[in-house]
Order: C-alpha cells, then structure tokens, then sequence
C-alpha cells in the first residue's frame, strides 16, 4: 500500500514528538532557569505543530483550536515566569 | 500510529518523573507545563479536544500563574541539591501498584467498539440517547445535551463550584496587585 498525505503527516508528527523528548533533556539538566525556560518554550511552539499536523493527518478541522488556545497560553505562561525571574513578585 | 503514541508515552513518564524528582520549586513548575504539553497532545490525539482544551487553559495558564503567585507570595526555598533524593519503600509500593493495574485491571477492560461490553446490556438507553437528543434539546452532540440537559441540575452545582473558585482567585489577585 502506497503512504499517503495523512501518513505523512503522522510520522512527521511522531518525528517532532521525539524531537520534543530530546529538547527535555536541555530542561531537566538546565544547569541555569533561564536553560529550562526556553527549553519548555520550544516545547510549546513544538507542541502547536504537533497539534497542527495531527489535525491534517487525522482530519479533524477543530484540533486547530487547541493549538491555537496553546500558542496563546504558552506565550503567557513563558512572560510569567520571566517577569517573575527578573523582578520578584511582580509577576501579573 | 503506534510510533506516535509510543514516543509521547516517553515524553510524558519523562516529564513526569522530572517533575517528581526536582528539588528547585521554580523549575518543577517549569518542567510541570512541558508535562501539560505532552497530556495536551495525547488528549487530542485520543479524539477528545475539548479536555485537551481543558488541559492547556489548566495546565500552561492557570496552574503555572498560581503557583508563581504563590511562590512570589511566600519564599522560594534555596536548594544545593538538584534531585529530590529517591526513597526506595514509596517507589517499591507505588511500582506494584502500577505491575497490579497493568496485570489485573488493564486486560479486564473492553476493546473500543466490543457489542458485548457492558453498556450494550442496556441498548434501550443507549439507543434511547442516540436517537432523541436531537428532539428533546436541539443540542447536536449527544454528550454536551446529557451535561447540558438531561443532568442539567448536576451541571449547575459544578458551575456554582467553578464560579467560586473564579472569584476566590480574583481576590487572591487583586490583592497581589494593590499590595
């Protein structure tokens, strides 16, 4: 059976995934917060791609929402922990 | 997909052993929202947007808000070491209850689709939900008319809980600002 378009997309999705599992490495062993901070950032923008080839792949239009809810929340979680690194307390 | 699903199995138990194992409360909150990453994905992949939804508001929102709140609130503690040390009983008990689950319980549960699992031993309310949901609420989605309609009233105690919670949180916040 020849691979189509959707398969395509799956293993690519699974390529980004172990990817993803490599870049956890530079968040665990950081040695700095700074390390881990950008680390789980480029785990978010991996995740929103993920996300987006697995609603082609899957063929499910509405999985574009999650990935657009996370690029949101991500964006915010990662200004959080920033502004919380650089001035203590004034984290909203 | 099995490669998919088996490679962000690994991605998971890794970010969840990490967020276990940290000793720094800042980067176990750090580590907890690559966790919540990797259970987005598999929500959505196991066809249930909606908690993925859930998940990322939770899990990359909320939760990482809170708990910087609270640690900017209170005292972040200052640690040399950089694991948590490993304590052998608790990993022993909770490892054969993890060997106990995957032996006993995981082969006893029903294939998706299997007709000679329990819920086909009352079609008549299955069939009764499939068929009249559309003409008793108008909602389309079978699942969001039970919430929604048929236990409206156990829905309405949940959004009362919710409710409080948003305006306990609000008055945590409120006074981090004016403080």
């Amino acid at each position: 059976m020849p691979a189509s378009l959707e398969d395509v997309f799956l293993v690519t999705a699974a390529a980004f995934v172990i990817l993803a599992i490599f870049v956890f490495y530079r968040a665990v062993v950081g040695p700095t917060t700074q390390d881990r901070l950008l680390a789980v950032n480029v785990l978010g923008t991996n995740t929103v791609v993920i996300l987006a080839l697995l609603a082609a792949g899957l063929d499910q239009a509405w999985f574009l929402d999650v990935a657009l809810i996370y690029a949101l929340l991500n964006f915010l979680m990662s200004i959080a922990i920033s502004k919380f690194t650089v001035e203590r307390g004034g984290v909203l | 997909m099995s490669l998919f699903a088996y490679s962000l199995a690994v991605f998971i138990l890794a970010t969840a052993v990490a967020t276990a194992l940290f000793r720094d409360v800042l980067s176990v909150i750090i580590v907890f929202g690559a966790y919540s990453l990797g259970m987005a994905i598999l929500y959505t992949f196991l066809l249930a947007p909606d908690v993925a939804m859930t998940e990322a508001a939770i899990g990359a929102g909320v939760t990482t808000l809170l708990l910087l709140l609270t640690i900017a609130r209170t005292t972040r503690p200052s640690t040399d070491r950089l694991r948590e040390r490993i304590h052998l009983p608790a990993v022993a008990v909770v490892g054969a209850f993890v060997v106990l689950l995957c032996t006993a319980v995981l082969p006893e549960m029903y294939a998706v689709g299997v007709t000679d699992a329990p819920v086909w031993r009352n079609a008549d309310v299955t069939q009764y939900y499939i068929q009249n949901t559309y003409n008793d609420t108008r909602v389309q989605n079978a699942v969001t008319s039970v919430l929604a309609a048929y236990r409206g009233f156990d829905t309405f105690g949940e959004a009362v809980v919710v409710f409080a919670a948003g305006v306990s949180t609000l008055l945590v916040l409120k006074r981090e600002v004016f403080a």
